[in-house]
């Protein structure tokens, strides 16, 4: 495979010197293996997927937690297909959830080569592994930036060396060293701690770094004081029990491995508060009667080092019942603890022990979830940030914990919770749309795209090639989502690329929306929207719906060799409009091409189309469904084309001419 | 998996979006209670999250604008009615003060207390808003995001902070009174006003309000120029001090000196430089100090120095502190210090033409008989110890000049480097000064060379290396000054010469030191001839030398012959006619040769073979008038002695006199006249060296009849049998031989020789430029030829004219006819 490459950047031989060198490095352990052999069904199929640029199954399968980054027995990995196929949006996907492209690698070189147009080579580019980020960074940065944020207070136990003092976290440090779980397992009320004297500062400090996640490996001073700081760490690293830090330190090789090894164990560190953050966080949730919420006291001094409650509300109106099938999971003891010790002074008032038995609850009327957390881990949202700042309720300190309610159910609390702690966002296409609220509401921007990605992708029935062969606006099976909802959510927080799947849904559906009256106050909403802007007089979701029409039908043509036809009909003198029709299918056709368009082809139908839509618009009513079941191909208003193309086209002209009298009935200029 | 969320979809549908419709009405009354509370500090109760959940729902619910809107008039009717109500009740006994008649009624300490009462209020109504507004931000948060952002409006922070200008600074107190922000603007100034005046005030405080000023802006749009505090409170600032600096700084030339004005200017620019970092505003501290150096130092420089106590005065008087103290003002405001440097230059000037005139007229004074004896050279003889005298005067004068140079361009240096640091600018004005006094004194070069002429005689006997060091620096430092190098030159080759032939000179190799630092200092074409001279003098040698052993070797040792010692001269080199007799000065090239005695004239034609043979082709001429001679004398025994012998030395001229008395009795005389014919020696020559042998009672070796001071004509010599001396050396001295000050007509006659060496420096110049370039402006080419010369002598461009025309008459140069600048092209 190797000898057909070529690049630009990189001779031959020396990307052939460079994969040479690799193989040996991870033959020998050096190197981790960046693109591990995977050969399982799960794998193939997203592979698959990517060939045929299926965005949906994508998901789903990253969903599953397969490895992108894997190849398969051919050497090809998921990116690499995707670029090679052409599917833009596919990379874009890939690359958005960590596949990597990195310069002067053989794999990523290939990729480059690989990329079917410019303009995936440049998002390929644009994601050079150098630019963009680690996807857990984000995390990793706000917890190392922990140790020098001051504002709001969050530390809750003060460390002292010989000749400093850290402010640092109990959970942290519970969850990242077995030696800290212990201790703080066994009196977690402690709030100051000595360290032994001998050990240098400065050798805690690079502990602690990298017990908070932090980048350590930076240079130790030089001669004596080196060798003092290093002996100092081994020392440290064994009493704290994280060996791997003194290991680390030792090997500094180069820019690639350095990074490897980082990324490695910021994995480890996530996986170690993910765990922790299960173990404490999720397992001490409250359920409690919305009405005695508000009475449940806990103290600061809890077995979790829990600093604030989060409340969240069941729905009010949930009368299904099985709203805490997922929630009501009772586990009355907590016998698998990280922490040995007794949980002294968990809650205390309202409920003794509402943790333990919850089996006994008696179904509220309408209940509350109350999660025990860390501000130091709220703070990764703005608005709890400034909360915990301000000199409100949320801002001063209580003898008891506080409850802060959030303004979601308990499920997007959780999603919410996990993506905080552990950078996490694993949800339903359910929860999406909640999600997607509550991140703009919070502040949380990648969360927000990941809803909406979630949405713009699972949420189509079908995927956006698959699509492409569905002209004639077949229903799915699988329309779970209410769209307008889905275009109001976009609007209101923003994110473009759900309008624009709003958009492109309709379009490949509009037959089944054009009448409905909530399509028409959609329209105007979009309108009103414009116009409170600034004065244009374009109604920005028509645009996008012509738009992806004459994508629909445009491909259809294509794909069917249209073009051939066309030139045959060249000789007639009456092909070229359509030719230009379908060239550029971007400029709104006007009517008199339109009549052309039917002109060459349909012999079954007579009539000027103009008319026709007219006709049409009282006339549409007939099930559709009905008449092709019965193997008659009809246009929609219920005339029988002469044959698949001919029906295309008309169904074109009738949904444009639809749209045009809509926005005539709106008083829309379109 | 997406199957199962039908359900829930519903929901969120129902929640987030119509479901719970907010009261726009209902929620926003939630919040302006809140608000209430927050501004009147009671906000601990509130939930932080309850208010920022509403506001986000009304955002959500695109009533942003609406929000906003009623946040804003919230906040105006808040400002408005509660606020300014309490600042203004601050101020009533104030505002009697702001329409000025209050000034004299009020006692400054009541005026200051009720200032800062104002001040207080003012500082406590901007600090409140700006906690409360903060915590308005944060609840607000989402619709500063969103709605803000969206619509291209200003945060409500930004927004409300608007408000406060335009609610508490910019709305008159009462109908037609002024704002409260031109009465904070006027307490501020006169509390600064009373901090001038020596009375504390509480400088945190206005720095309080100053910090409001700085925090509010002109306008809505936010720019960092448009700050409130820059565009009004600033301008009335700087606008205040300058008139008071204005003031003070006239009062102050009037009733002060010199020195406190500097003291007290320094000090009014420190105090302002606290005071901006104090009380005011950083970014006011270089307009403010411009302010004040313009007022007190720009516009009072040229005043200050030309007091009575001004910068004459302190150098007079040594006050090195305070001239440092004028130059750190004037340092301050311009970096080339034009009015010190002026003032230098005046004083220098002043001072020099002082020492000029004094050795102008030191000099000219006992020049009186100095000129009569240059009339009559007949009467030499008489007023001989009058001219020594005067010559002597000269030198004196010309020994004052020099050291009074050096002594002023030694204090100056001094002040220069006490009190100006050493600046360059000052000590190049100092410099460009000392060069104009030395150039503006017409006997310059010619005293500076006799100032080395005397040092080399008697001055560096019995001095230590560095003393003779240092005095020979003194001689380069004003040498270095000197533009018209040339006439120097001539002037210290007149008197090398004499040294060295007259064997003058303590040390040759103190000469040959001289050489080599003026060759430093002056460069390579400068020394050359002067150079010469000393090999001449040794080349001499060797070949006096070598004539020695040529006679030796020529076998035939004749006990009685002469020894010869001879100094071959490049007649080029030497300026002999230095020692021509004043009265001589017509060329007497061509006059007869002086007839030797037949002894010596072997000897003399013995040596000119000798050194044909070794340079042929050279012509040998005689300067007998600078040579000399031992001879011995013997006495005929006296009464009670011996036969005395002496040896005697004289000039060549005495010994050819003094031979023609070998052969006559020792009764017989002979007249002047036989001796004039019998020697050939110019009537001139001859008389002052009669003179010598027979008038100077230590060497009378002839006898004169009669007896008198002068040789006259007609008057008869004889042997003088009885002659005798303390000493078996003797030697006869030649009246003046004199190598002092020129007479007037000497001078005249060295600058015309000077003039005629200048042209031809300036025709060779012209010509070699005009070869470079074949075609030149004129006024190029009189820069050219100017900066080509200027290592030599400072042209004259009249004369450079006139060379000029002189070469275009020969045809070395023509004008350009056409061309529109007048040019010249060269003809080859």
């Amino acid at each position: 495979m190797a000898d057909t490459q070529e690049t630009k950047l990189l001779g031959k031989h020396q990307l052939e010197k460079a994969l040479y060198e690799e193989h040996k490095a991870v033959s020998s352990g050096r190197l981790k293996e960046e693109n591990p052999l995977d050969t399982s069904a799960e794998f193939r199929r997203l592979c698959e997927a990517c060939r045929r640029g299926d965005l949906k199954v994508i998901q789903e399968q990253i969903g599953k937690g397969i490895n992108i980054n894997a190849r398969d027995e051919y050497d090809y990995t998921p990116l690499i297909l995707a670029s090679l196929c052409g599917h833009y949006e596919v990379v874009q996907m890939l690359l958005e959830q960590g596949s990597l492209c990195e310069r002067d690698t053989f794999q990523g070189e290939r990729c480059l080569y690989n990329a079917l147009n410019d303009r995936i080579r440049n998002l390929l580019l644009s994601y050079d592994y150098s630019k963009s980020t680690d996807p857990l960074q984000p995390l990793a940065a706000h917890i190392t930036g922990l140790l020098a944020r001051e504002i709001p207070k969050t530390a809750d136990i003060a460390v002292h060396t010989g000749e400093a003092t850290f402010d640092l976290h109990k959970f942290v440090l519970s969850a990242r060293s077995p030696f800290f779980a212990k201790k703080l397992a066994a009196a977690p009320e402690t709030t100051s701690w000595r360290l032994s004297s001998s050990v240098p500062t400065q050798s805690f400090e690079t502990c602690i770094r990298y017990l908070y996640l932090g980048d350590v490996g930076a240079d130790l001073g030089d001669g004596e004081e080196e060798q003092a700081i290093l002996s100092g760490i081994d020392k440290l690293s064994r009493q704290l029990e994280v060996p791997q830090l003194f290991d680390n330190l030792l090997h500094s090789g180069d820019r690639r491995q350095a990074r490897q090894r980082r990324t490695e164990e910021v994995e480890k560190g996530r996986d170690h508060i993910a765990a922790w953050f299960e173990q404490n966080v999720l397992r001490h949730k409250l359920e409690v009667d919305s009405e005695k919420a508000n009475a449940v006291k806990w103290d600061r001094d809890n077995g979790i080092f829990a600093d604030v409650l989060l409340r969240a509300d069941d729905p009010e109106d949930d009368d299904n019942g099985d709203d805490e099938a997922e929630s009501a999971t009772p586990d009355p003891a907590p016998t698998v603890r990280q922490t040995d010790g007794p949980l002294n002074r968990i809650p205390i008032g309202a409920f003794q022990h509402p943790s333990r038995s919850p089996s006994r609850k008696r179904r509220p009327k309408r209940s509350s979830v109350l999660y025990p957390a860390h501000r130091a881990m709220l703070l990764r949202s703005e608005v709890f940030a400034t909360m915990f700042a301000s000199p409100f309720r949320e801002g001063q300190s209580s003898t008891h914990l506080q409850i802060v309610p959030v303004d979601c159910t308990p499920e997007v609390l959780e999603v919410i919770l996990t993506f905080l702690y552990t950078e996490k966002a694993d949800f339903g296409l359910g929860l999406a749309l909640d999600v997607l609220h509550a991140a703009d509401m919070l502040f949380l921007e990648k969360l927000k795209q990941r809803a909406a990605l979630l949405i713009s992708t699972l949420g189509n029935g079908s995927a956006s090639v698959v699509e492409a062969e569905n002209p004639r606006g077949e229903t799915d099976l699988l329309d779970v989502v209410d769209i307008y909802d889905v275009i109001r959510a976009g609007w209101d927080t923003r994110v473009h690329r759900l309008e624009e799947f709003g958009a492109r849904y309709i379009a490949y559906r509009l037959e089944r929306y054009i009448d409905e009256p909530e399509f028409k106050a959609l329209v105007r909403e979009s309108a009103g929207r414009i116009r409170g802007r600034q004065e244009t007089d374009t109604v920005e979701l028509v645009d996008d719906v012509r738009y992806y029409l004459s994508e629909r039908f445009r491909l259809r043509f294509e794909d069917a060799g249209l073009d051939d036809l066309l030139d045959e009909g060249e000789g007639e003198g009456r092909g070229a409009p359509l030719a230009e029709l379908a060239d550029a299918p971007l400029a709104p056709p006007d009517n008199d091409a339109g009549a052309k368009v039917e002109g060459v082809e349909d012999e079954g139908y007579s009539g000027s189309p103009p008319k026709a839509t007219a006709e049409a618009d009282g006339a549409f009513a007939p099930d559709i469904e009905a008449l092709e079941a019965q193997g008659v191909v009809r246009t929609l208003d219920g005339e029988i084309a002469g044959d698949e193309f001919a029906q295309d086209a008309i169904n074109y002209q009738i949904l444009l001419g639809k749209i045009e009298r809509l926005m005539e009935n709106l008083g829309l200029d379109g | 998996m997406p199957i199962i969320a039908a359900g829930t979809m519903a929901n969120a549908k129902n929640q987030g979006l119509n479901g719970a419709d907010v009261d726009f009405e209902t929620t926003w009354g939630i919040l302006e209670k809140a608000f209430q509370e927050i501004h009147t500090k009671n906000a601990s109760a509130l939930s932080f999250e309850e208010l920022y959940r509403n506001a986000y729902k009304i955002v959500l619910k695109k009533k942003g604008e609406e929000l906003y809107n009623h946040v804003a008039q919230f906040e105006e009717s808040w400002l408005g009615n509660t606020v300014r109500v309490e600042i203004v009740r601050h101020l009533t006994a104030l505002l009697m003060l702001g329409e000025g008649t209050g000034r004299t009624m009020n006692t400054q300490t009541e005026r200051r207390e009720a200032g800062e009462r104002f001040l207080k209020s003012l500082k406590g109504a901007w600090e409140d808003h700006q906690v409360c507004m903060g915590m308005l931000t944060d609840v607000l948060m989402y619709m500063d995001r969103v709605y803000c952002t969206d619509h291209r409006q200003p945060s409500i922070f930004a927004k409300s902070m608007g408000l406060f200008r335009d609610q508490i600074l910019r709305t008159p107190v009462r109908q037609g009174s002024p704002t409260l922000l031109q009465i904070l603007t006027r307490i501020i100034l006169d509390q600064i006003q009373m901090d001038r005046d020596g009375e504390a005030i509480d400088q945190f405080l206005i720095k309080a309000n100053v910090y409001m000023l700085e925090g509010l802006y002109d306008s809505d749009q936010e720019v960092e120029d448009d700050k409130l505090y820059l565009r009004t409170f600033e301008l009335e600032f700087l606008h205040s001090s300058a008139e008071f600096y204005r003031e003070e700084g006239e009062r102050l030339l009037k009733e002060s000196d010199a020195g406190t004005y500097c003291r007290h200017a320094k000090r009014r620019i420190d105090e302002e430089n606290d005071r901006c970092r104090s009380t005011l505003s950083e970014s006011t501290t270089p307009k403010i100090q411009r302010v004040v150096e313009d007022e007190l130092i720009r516009h009072k420089m040229k005043g200050l120095i030309e007091m009575e106590t001004g910068v004459a005065f302190m150098v007079e008087n040594d006050k090195f502190h305070e001239l440092s103290l004028v130059f750190d003002l004037e340092a301050r405001v311009d970096p080339k210090k034009p009015e010190l440097t002026k003032a230098m230059h005046k004083l220098i000037t002043e001072l020099g033409t002082n020492i000029n005139n004094t050795a102008i007229t030191a000099s000219q004074t006992p020049a009186q008989p100095a000129t009569t004896e240059e009339a009559g050279d007949d009467a030499q003889g008489k007023s001989k110890g009058g001219s020594a005298k005067a010559i002597n005067q000269q030198t004196v004068a010309a020994l004052k000049w020099v050291e009074d140079i050096l002594s002023l361009k030694d204090r100056f240096d001094h002040v220069c480097k006490a009190s100006f640091a050493s600046d360059q600018a000052v000590s190049t004005a100092i410099n460009r000064s000392m060069a104009d006094i030395i150039n503006a004194f017409s006997r310059g070069s010619e005293y500076i060379s006799l100032f080395i002429d005397d040092n080399m005689k008697k001055g560096i006997k019995n001095k230590s290396e560095a003393e003779i060091d240092t005095t020979l620096e003194k001689a380069i430092t004003i040498l270095r000054y000197l533009s018209d190098k040339d006439i120097f030159e001539t002037y210290y080759k007149k008197h090398l010469c004499k040294r060295l032939l007259l064997k003058k000179s303590q040390s040759i190799d103190v000469e040959k030191q001289m050489i080599s630092r003026m060759k430093i200092e002056l460069g390579n074409s400068f020394t050359l001839k002067l150079e010469a001279m000393f090999k001449d003098m040794t080349l001499s040698e060797e070949l006096a030398n070598g004539y020695r052993s040529h006679v030796r070797n020529l076998g035939d040792v004749d006990p009685r012959r002469m020894d010869l010692g001879i100094n071959v001269l490049t007649a080029m080199t030497w300026p002999l006619e230095a020692f021509r007799g004043a009265g001589e000065h017509e060329g007497n090239e061509g006059k007869a040769q002086v007839i030797y005695p037949p002894s010596i004239d072997k000897v003399r034609l013995g040596f000119e073979h000798y050194y044909s043979e070794t340079h042929s082709g050279r012509r040998l001429t005689w300067q007998t008038n600078m040579g000399d001679a031992d001879i011995k004398g013997t006495f005929p025994k006296s009464k009670g002695g011996k036969t005395r012998s002496y040896d005697i030395n004289c000039s060549t001229y005495a010994m050819l006199i003094l031979l023609l008395f070998n052969d006559l009795p020792a009764d017989q005389s002979i007249s002047l006249e036989e001796i004039q014919v019998r020697t050939n020696i110019s009537m001139n020559d001859l008389t002052r060296n009669l003179q010598s042998l027979s008038v100077a009672p230590k060497t009378r070796v002839l006898l004169k009849t009669p007896m008198s001071r002068e040789v006259k004509a007609g008057d008869r010599f004889s042997f003088n049998e009885g002659f005798k001396s303390e000493y078996i050396k003797v030697k006869v001295g030649v009246v003046s031989a004199g190598n002092k000050v020129e007479g007037d007509r000497e001078r005249k006659e060295t600058e015309k020789k000077n003039n005629d060496s200048r042209s031809f420096a300036i025709e060779a110049a012209v010509v070699r430029i005009m070869k470079a370039r074949k075609d030149l402006s004129h006024a190029q080419l009189l820069t050219e030829t100017i900066s080509q010369l200027s290592a030599q002598f400072k042209p004259d461009v009249n004369m450079i004219k006139k060379r000029i025309e002189s070469l275009i008459e020969r045809e070395y140069l023509e004008r350009i006819e056409e061309a529109p600048v007048a040019s010249y092209r060269y003809l080859a």
